[in-house]
């Protein structure tokens, strides 16, 4: 079925046809779950903190003033529940050691070299996220992976969008050292 | 290359494969609609429920207007009061059959037993009343 667009469905179910947020979920529910995920590090609780994001998202339907898309309104929901989520479940600290050493851990009886590669990279970039702070986490995630502008960010975080480029730049150094610890760990124990 | 050239380039880009997003596991939306449904029905049961948080309420206001009887009524006037109860009761009495508990028990009752056990009835009376409206759990 074509998606006639997340205001159609808004009014729908402002005007008494709740099932239709069912379209609405279907349609943000993968970037609303990445999100929480790249936040919180952890399939159960990213899928936890999601719905209780469309939960929230539907319940507070009538205060969404439709100034900002949908989209955006729902990331800020989202952020800020994992956000919110980490800070009282705070984790113990990983260690370099906690990463296997390289991409042959990631072979699996049917995949290929290629596929290994791409999930080792994958799966270094998520361990890296797990070593900057949860808002650090947030601004990579909506960057890179929602693909979102500095101003959309700003939108959603609410940090001015000359401290979102400053926050970002840092996050990206610290995520690239932390990779550029691992990738020389591996090197070393190739040697 | 320097740092800042590193930087420029964004490495961090080369390391997450354009749309790689971590999907919603199956059966996600039909999860969230459930709670929705469930939100619903709580909401619908509670705008039907008996409002508990009157119940304060009910008795702080039957506090201040027994109080504020008992402050504003000048002390010289409440016999006039307690004539025009007795008064009330007379004309309940005409229409109810007299019951003379001093032939049942042989004792003499001072009146304001009378008044004290009137109050504990209706005191009674109501918390019953309180306690099916509201479902109180004992």
């Amino acid at each position: 079925m074509d998606y006639k667009g997340d205001i159609f469905y808004i009014e729908q179910i402002l005007a008494g046809n709740s099932n239709s947020f069912c379209h609405i979920v279907d349609k943000h529910k993968n970037k609303a779950y990445n999100l929480a995920f790249r936040i919180c590090g952890n399939h159960e609780e990213a899928e936890e903190i999601a719905q209780d994001s469309f939960l929230k998202a539907y319940k507070s339907l009538k205060s969404f003033k439709m100034k900002s898309s949908f989209a955006t309104w729902l990331y800020r929901i989202v952020y800020n529940s994992a956000i919110s989520h980490v800070r009282i479940k705070k984790k113990g600290v990983l260690s370099l050691e906690d990463f296997p050493v390289d991409a042959t851990d990631f072979i699996g009886t049917d995949t290929s070299e290629e596929e290994a590669e791409t999930e080792y990279r994958n799966s270094l970039v998520n361990f890296a996220l797990q070593k900057i702070t949860e808002e650090e986490r947030g601004l990579i995630s909506l960057y890179y992976y929602e693909d979102l502008s500095t101003t959309e960010i700003s939108d959603v975080t609410g940090i001015s969008k000359s401290n979102i480029k400053v926050k970002l730049f840092r996050a990206r150094q610290k995520m690239l050292e932390i990779i550029e610890k691992v990738e020389n760990k591996k090197l070393i124990y190739h040697e | 290359m320097n740092d800042q050239g590193k930087y420029n380039r964004d490495l961090l880009r080369e390391y997450i494969a354009p749309g790689k997003i971590e999907k919603a596991p199956d059966g996600f939306t039909s999860k969230v609609m459930a709670g929705i449904q469930v939100d619903a029905q709580h909401l619908i049961s509670a705008r039907n429920a008996p409002r508990k948080d009157l119940v304060p309420i009910i008795s702080a206001g039957i506090t201040c207007l027994l109080l504020s009887l008992t402050f504003l009524i000048p002390a010289d006037k409440s016999d006039s009061l307690t004539l025009h109860v007795l008064n009330l009761l007379k004309n309940i009495k005409t229409a109810l059959p007299e019951i003379n508990l001093s032939s049942i028990f042989n004792v003499t009752l001072p009146s304001v037993s009378m008044y004290a056990l009137l109050g504990i009835l209706v005191l009674t009376a109501f918390d019953k009343a309180l306690n099916v409206i509201f479902h109180r759990e004992k």
